[in-house]
């Protein structure tokens, strides 16, 4: 009898300590599945375009005084750029390539409302997107405070989405 | 195993020694004081404006694959920021480092601590200068020699990528070597050559990303770094009358004795503090989150 409590509890502390050291703290497991399956794997797609060719198509001849433009990124599948307003950041800009998210495509399945063609969805409460050529997202995300919804729209309608829809 | 995105931005102390240096310098930049954001779906709040939980798993999925595909080049901005702040000294120190409350007594730990010789003072400032470059580049996809752009954008650095410039500027710069430290700074590296660059630790750290193959070219890189960033930092500096005076009263308030020993404070923050990682973590992990953001 005295054997098997030996045996027992010397397999059950090691069980225990292993099973102590795998568990992250609670923060950790939500992102621990994305962590995972994104490991050692590219996250954009090689035919994404490059970022330098969407900033053309961005509406920076709009922006003039009391509006400024600063591009803040430029990489394979997306460009970004801040809009600032009295020297004050009110919203980003972003034109991003879906083919390395395709998931973005789901915003734009039941859009009801367009703009020049294109289905136009928003997102959370800050965000308004377009899609172009069902491919190229178009995307006005307002700092809280920042520019309302028709604010949104307006610059979204400034962004040469024609011209991008022509992109190869 | 290297830490992952998330577990970095969670682990960023909300006090200590660190943030309450960088919060001495808030006076600095009075109209955009710094906010030390911590925890990854706080930051992930922050930046993106939202609160709706689905959307914030979205972001925060999409962020940990951007930085987990090492071509994107955010873990090798992280890797910068961290290795520029690696100091073997720094172990000794790290209870220190944890240290908020009440006053440090500086003068204490001053039998632990050497001053560093002047020429490694500019090869620090130097290097942890094009460090912000390189990572600047890094982050934003532009070309990795490219000082116009880089100064260009400083004017538009803001949270805490500002706070960052400020610290190197008043700790770096303005504590060791004076209100005219890039000049100075660069003419003793044009003095002491290779040779200071060779002394410097931080640059050991991180050389392999400096571009350059000897070390002679990598210090002329360096220099003309410097050099492309004497205008900004003049007008800097002299936009808010900043003086060794006025960076060492304000972190007197809980650094007991520091204005008495100005040539050991360099070297003990060198130790016992590590803003240019932790700022610098911060700014990968807003660089990710504003990406992500916009792309899912």
């Amino acid at each position: 009898m005295a054997q098997s409590r030996i045996r027992s509890h010397s397999t059950t502390y090691p069980l225990l300590i292993l099973l102590i050291a795998g568990c992250g703290s609670p923060a950790d497991s939500r992102w621990q599945d994305a962590q995972t399956a994104s490991r050692n794997k590219s996250a954009v797609s090689r035919e994404a375009h490059d970022g330098k060719d969407f900033n053309k198509f961005f509406p920076k001849d709009k922006a003039k005084e009391p509006w400024d433009f600063v591009f803040k990124q430029e990489k394979k599948g997306a460009a970004i750029a801040d809009l600032k307003k009295d020297g004050k950041h009110v919203a980003t800009l972003s034109i991003t390539d879906t083919i390395s998210e395709p998931e973005a495509l789901e915003k734009f399945k039941d859009s009801t409302k367009k703009l020049v063609g294109c289905p136009m969805a928003e997102e959370g409460k800050l965000g308004t997107a377009v899609l172009v050529a069902d491919r190229y997202q178009v995307k006005i995300r307002s700092t809280p405070n920042g520019l309302s919804q028709e604010e949104r729209e307006e610059w979204l309608s400034q962004f040469d989405l024609i011209g991008l829809s022509k992109l190869d | 195993m290297s830490k992952t995105i998330f577990q970095l931005v969670d682990q960023l102390p909300a006090k200590n020694l660190t943030t309450r240096v960088l919060h001495a310098l808030d006076w600095v930049v009075p109209g955009d004081p710094w906010k030390n954001l911590v925890g990854f779906e706080n930051t992930i709040k922050a930046i993106s404006g939202e609160d709706d939980q689905k959307l914030i798993q979205k972001i925060g999925e999409r962020a940990i694959a951007l930085y987990n595909d090492k071509s994107q080049g955010y873990q090798r901005a992280l890797w910068l920021y961290q290795k520029v702040d690696t100091l073997q000294g720094m172990a000794g120190f790290a209870v220190l480092m944890s240290k908020i409350g009440d006053q440090v007594n500086f003068l204490s730990f001053l039998k632990h601590i050497t001053p560093k010789p002047e020429t490694t003072q500019c090869a620090d400032l130097g290097v942890k200068l094009i460090v912000e470059l390189l990572a600047f580049t890094t982050l934003n996809g532009i070309p990795g020699d490219s000082f116009a752009d880089f100064v260009k954008s400083l004017s538009d650095y803001h949270d805490e990528a500002l706070m960052r410039m400020v610290a190197i500027i008043c700790l770096d710069g303005i504590l060791p070597l004076g209100p005219d430290f890039l000049s100075k700074g660069l003419s003793l590296l044009s003095k002491s050559g290779s040779g200071a660059l060779e002394k410097s630790e931080r640059f050991k750290n991180v050389q392999e990303y400096i571009p350059g193959g000897a070390v002679a070219e990598k210090l002329s890189f360096l220099q003309k770094g410097m050099g492309a960033l004497q205008d900004w930092v003049h007008t800097f500096v002299a936009a808010r009358s900043l003086n060794t005076e006025k960076v060492v009263g304000n972190l007197q308030g809980f650094l007991q004795g520091v204005g008495s020993k100005l040539d050991y404070v360099t070297a003990f923050l060198d130790v016992a503090t590590n803003y240019v990682e932790h700022t610098g973590t911060q700014t990968v992990a807003r660089s990710l989150i504003t990406r992500a953001v916009s792309e899912i």
